[in-house]
């Protein structure tokens, strides 16, 4: 059966229904509420132990939520979780490949479990890897690539399938500036085939660029707007940033509280020795 | 044929995935040189070392040298080892590895666990086969009956080792758990399935393997596995026991009828463990293998607050 977006333009890319989500006494997810449009570039932009994470996994099916629910073009999040995942494509925020194979072997895998017949397989991988500028070191293992080069294959493969939704949890995490650039320049690229993209991120500069920006803290979406009515309504000053806008909904205290005393003095450095609180 | 989630299955059954799945794992391990390696360490160790070690001195066990009385011991130990390393690599599959974009396809998981199911099979066919390779040594006649057989009991124990292996390897939190997992998993049901020394029989007899073969054979045959000297010994009840729970004793025990012609079991029950055991236990690692994004995502929770 084919996506009912097909054949509904207005319906919404995505759409979460007082989405909830407890592991025990923690709530991660509040019964949180938003629509996607077909098309559009959405943002979650939260600090750590937000509740991006968790949103992202229950929207992709990894989890069920505990209350409320969530549609992906049309198709429920918890009784359709086959159709939602013939739509989705996810890249996850750790690297999700398998190192001891090569590339064209990972793209294979994913062909093969996303039901891409044979006749076709063999030119999704050469379409895949000449997307990713990789069609060099496709038959290199994924080991000796960088973490640009993998990043890069990880999104070539997320869209093998031609997903009408596409997942990024933190996509760019841990490259440096040039594989930032050469990555979102792909993501770019994705935006204008109309596919539809849910992104998280810490990166403000990213979030910018979006068509709106969900802030989500303590596991409540506490702002939604386009990045421009996110700074006019919160920002507080003439010259404001997103960044501003984003302080100023979130607060200044560190967020990392799940992490041990060693990370959180190493964040605590990273940020020049700031005090915080 | 049903093509509900975009790949062609029957009832959970997908050939492609299972396939892809299988091919995975092998090509994983054939470019693994270090188990291979351990597989033939551990041959050289048990086999050659302690088998011609222990031999000196036991001189005859049931009227075999003691290396050619361990050698479907050690083919066990390198199926144990070979299969429940192949499963619980899926601790960090699921963590870092291509686990989880496996996890949120369409494709059956029924087929996936199948793959990986057949993948840790096929491998322990490979390392079991490595202590083979040393029966010309220990004087032990192979034929190609018998290799076969063999080869079919090793992908059945595969089959059943691989399955709890995963079982295991769903509940387990850290890669490190590993070496607990060796040591309290695969050296009891090693040491506790007849590999090393027998349920009851006779040690040390004299003269009965300088008769020629073919008369030995015949001799056997008749139930005559000593001549003279030597000690019948029987396991204590409470040692019995725990060989009798055991299924890889089973198992082992139809590895040894098939290589030897020599048995200490019921070959019935045998055969049953044998067949069936495999089959429930790769049931209950479908159903874990379904689970498992579920879980890991709970244990992260516990670890840390959500992103």
């Amino acid at each position: 059966m084919a996506a009912e977006g097909d054949t509904v333009p207005d319906l919404p890319a995505i759409e979460a229904i007082e989405l909830r989500r407890e592991y025990g006494e923690v709530v991660a997810v509040d019964s949180i509420s938003f629509q996607v449009r077909q098309g559009e570039f959405f943002a979650v932009l939260g600090p750590n132990g937000a509740g991006k994470s968790s949103l992202l996994h229950m929207l992709t099916t990894v989890v069920e939520p505990t209350g409320g629910t969530a549609r992906v073009l049309g198709h429920d999040i918890v009784k359709d979780q086959a159709e939602v995942r013939r739509t989705l494509g996810m890249v996850f925020q750790d690297s999700a490949l398998d190192e001891r194979m090569t590339a064209r072997e990972n793209l294979n895998i994913h062909a093969v479990l996303y039901g891409i017949g044979r006749a076709e397989r063999e030119e999704a991988i050469r379409h895949a890897l000449a997307w990713a500028s990789l069609e060099e070191v496709g038959n290199r293992l994924v080991r000796t690539f960088s973490g640009g080069m993998k990043r890069r294959l990880e999104l070539a493969r997320a869209l093998m399938h031609r997903p009408r939704v596409l997942f990024l949890d933190e996509p760019t995490i841990g490259l440096d500036p040039q594989g930032r650039r050469h990555l979102w320049e792909r993501i770019a690229a994705i935006r204008d085939e109309g596919v539809t993209v849910l992104m998280t991120t810490h990166n403000l500069t990213e979030a910018n660029a979006c068509d709106r920006v969900a802030i989500v803290d303590r596991g409540k979406l506490i702002a939604l707007d386009t990045p421009a009515g996110l700074v006019a309504t919160h920002g507080g000053a003439e010259n404001a940033t997103l960044e501003d806008a984003f302080i100023g909904l979130t607060g200044r205290d560190l967020r990392d509280e799940g992490a041990s005393g060693r990370d959180q003095l190493l964040s605590f450095a990273k940020r020049g020795g700031e005090l915080t609180r | 044929m049903s093509q509900e989630t975009g790949v062609r299955s029957w009832a959970g059954i997908a050939p492609a995935v299972i396939w892809v799945m299988w091919r995975r794992e092998v090509s994983r391990y054939l470019r693994d040189r270090s188990q291979m390696f351990g597989g033939l360490s551990r041959t050289i160790l048990w086999l050659v070392i302690l088998g011609f070690g222990i031999g000196a001195a036991l001189r005859e066990i049931e009227g075999y040298t003691y290396a050619e009385y361990i050698l479907p011991g050690v083919v066990t130990l390198n199926v144990l080892f070979a299969s429940l390393q192949c499963a619980i690599s899926l601790v960090w599959d699921r963590e870092v590895g291509l686990l989880r974009d496996v996890l949120i396809s369409p494709s059956p998981m029924l087929s996936v666990a199948l793959g990986k199911l057949l993948g840790g099979a096929s491998i322990s066919v490979i390392q079991g086969s490595i202590p083979l390779l040393f029966a010309p040594i220990v004087g032990l006649d192979l034929t190609v009956t018998s290799v076969l057989g063999a080869w079919g009991v090793m992908f059945l124990m595969g089959i059943f080792m691989t399955a709890l292996g995963i079982v295991i390897a769903t509940r387990l939190r850290t890669f490190e758990g590993f070496g607990s997992i060796s040591n309290g998993v695969i050296q009891p049901l090693y040491f506790l399935s007849g590999s090393v020394f027998p349920m009851r029989g006779i040690i040390g007899g004299v003269g009965f393997l300088d008769v020629p073969a073919d008369i030995r054979q015949e001799l056997r045959r008749l139930g005559i596995n000593a001549f003279g000297g030597g000690w019948i010994v029987q396991l204590p009840e409470w040692l019995q026991f725990l060989v009798y729970i055991n299924p890889v004793s089973y198992q082992l025990d139809l590895m040894r009828f098939v290589l030897m012609n020599y048995q200490q079991l019921p070959l019935t029950a045998d055969l049953a463990v044998t067949f069936l055991v495999p089959l429930a236990a790769a049931a209950i690692a479908a159903r874990e293998i379904k689970n498992t994004l579920r879980a890991t995502t709970r244990r992260r929770r516990g670890r840390k607050k959500p992103a």
